[in-house]
């Protein structure tokens, strides 16, 4: 069993309900947070975070049902588990819940023990897809850290979150950390280094210096030669 | 045709009888019949790397340009002393090491003509695909003729002040005298510099293609020329970039 840590939203439009089972939560170590009706309960979810949602299906102005529906159809709220909470025990209202996305339902009144089991098994089912989600978003921050070595444009910080985690995943970010960091390093050194080789060449006198003596008669006479040499090395080859 | 190939350099200890010992293996083992002379007749050292040791040589090259034997009598065929066999054949054209003969030449100097004769002569009497000229450093009468009558010459730099002016001096006079193919090689380069910035740096200031940025290699430094690094080291880097060089200079 899990640790009863979270942050519930309890959805109720009956005041006494809400309270009753918000007691009973807090005493369990839950944090509890309360909403009247459906529009009331989506504008605070997408105020803060929470773990879970324990829902009431009848109430004024925006029923458990369409609050589900908005809820899936949200991004931000779609993975969020509902446990609906609710009087009406028809089989028509249950597989609808149950198709929109409930995690789970319980009629009231509920029994407590079995109401705490299903919250417990709810966050764990969410933790491990937190989890789950969490590794695939940092497993998708090495590639790209792999794509940005290769194309120049690394920056050794974006690998930080993934580096703090305790497991394999973390261990091989630290260390394409560091192998970056060595590599960052010692690019620089070079850099510096190359910098050093300084290839100082006074071009012109470099030419002047060919000129005295491309431009002697000596030299001209060598071309002739040279030329004489490459005819005759030629006209060998072709007899 | 056959090709012949200079391997020059401004200064001297810049490894230029190393590159032409291993570019002139590198073509035996492609299966060609090739010669190397050694034309540093002032400070010979290429017979070293084929394990020819100097007083084994009966005839050098000087004796040639002196007129005491034919340029066939002063090859030496190197083949067999190869560490591994190759599919051509080597013939090695050595200076002689006898201190009396390198003081002629000091003295005396050479006819450049007798020496271009002789490289014409070799390539027929030795039947060559290709003849690798071991140049004396800078720039004189018998260096320029050699590098006129060549195909492609090499020039072998090393990243040193002392060398740049020379080298751009060179790559003038060798544009003058309508070498097809030339070529620079940065040798001992420092590993610590980048050899793609160097590449660069170097094409952009003698306006000359770069063949290889070749890296100081301890390998090359251990083998202190007592034999030919490629066979060696087949798979180093520094022998795939020789192979690269050997390309470059047959287009």
């Amino acid at each position: 069993m899990s640790d009863p840590t979270g942050t519930l939203l309890v959805v109720d439009d009956s005041h006494l309900n809400r309270v009753r089972l918000s007691y009973s939560l807090n005493q369990q170590g839950y944090t509890v947070v309360q909403a009247e009706n459906g529009r009331q309960a989506l504008t605070m979810l997408r105020q803060q975070p929470y773990d879970l949602v324990l829902l009431d299906i009848m109430m004024p102005e925006m029923d458990g049902a369409e609050m589900l529906r908005r809820m899936k159809a949200d991004p931000a709220l779609r993975n969020l588990p509902v446990i609906v909470v609710s009087a009406r025990d028809d089989m028509a209202c249950v597989v609808q819940c149950i198709e929109l996305g409930a995690e789970d339902y319980l009629t009231k009144p509920f029994d407590p023990v079995l109401l705490r089991a299903r919250i417990s098994a709810s966050l764990e089912k969410k933790r491990l897809r937190d989890n789950e989600q969490a590794y695939l978003e940092q497993v998708a921050r090495v590639t790209a850290a792999a794509a940005a070595v290769e194309a120049g444009t690394f920056d050794v910080s974006s690998l930080d979150a993934v580096a703090r985690r305790p497991d394999d995943l973390g261990q091989m970010a630290r260390v394409f950390q560091q192998m970056a960091r060595q590599v960052f390093t010692r690019e620089q050194q070079l850099r510096r280094q190359v910098n050093s080789l300084q290839i100082e060449v006074d071009q012109a006198r470099m030419r002047r210096q060919a000129a005295e003596i491309t431009e002697t008669s000596y030299f001209k006479d060598l071309q002739q030669q040279a030329q004489l040499l490459r005819d005759e090395m030629s006209q060998e080859h072709e007899t | 045709m056959a090709k012949i190939i200079s391997i020059h350099s401004f200064r001297g200890g810049t490894g230029k009888s190393n590159i032409a010992a291993n570019i002139t293996t590198l073509l035996a083992a492609a299966g060609q019949r090739v010669a190397v002379i050694d034309t540093d007749i002032q400070s010979p050292g290429i017979h070293n790397l084929f394990n020819l040791e100097g007083e084994a040589i009966t005839y050098a090259l000087n004796d040639y340009l002196w007129g005491r034997c034919s340029i066939r009598q002063a090859a030496t065929d190197v083949t067999a002393r190869l560490e591994t066999p190759v599919a051509g054949q080597i013939f090695l054209i050595p200076s002689s090491v006898k201190s009396g003969e390198i003081a002629r030449i000091l003295r005396e100097g050479c006819d450049a003509r007798v020496l271009t004769a002789g490289l014409r002569k070799a390539i027929s009497e030795l039947e060559l695909d290709t003849l690798v000229i071991d140049t004396h450093p800078g720039l004189n009468e018998e260096t320029m003729l050699s590098i006129a009558v060549s195909h492609a010459l090499l020039i072998i730099m090393r990243p040193d002040r002392q060398d740049y002016e020379g080298t751009g001096v060179t790559v003038e006079v060798a544009g003058a005298l309508n070498v097809p193919r030339m070529a620079l090689l940065v040798n001992k380069v420092p590993t610590s510099f980048d050899p793609d910035e160097v590449r660069e740096r170097v094409t952009q200031t003698f306006n000359c293609e770069v063949a290889a940025v070749l890296p100081h290699s301890d390998e090359m430094m251990l083998l202190a020329s007592a034999g030919i690094f490629v066979q060696r080291y087949p798979d180093h880097p520094v022998t795939a970039a020789l192979k690269q060089v050997v390309a470059t200079l047959m287009v």
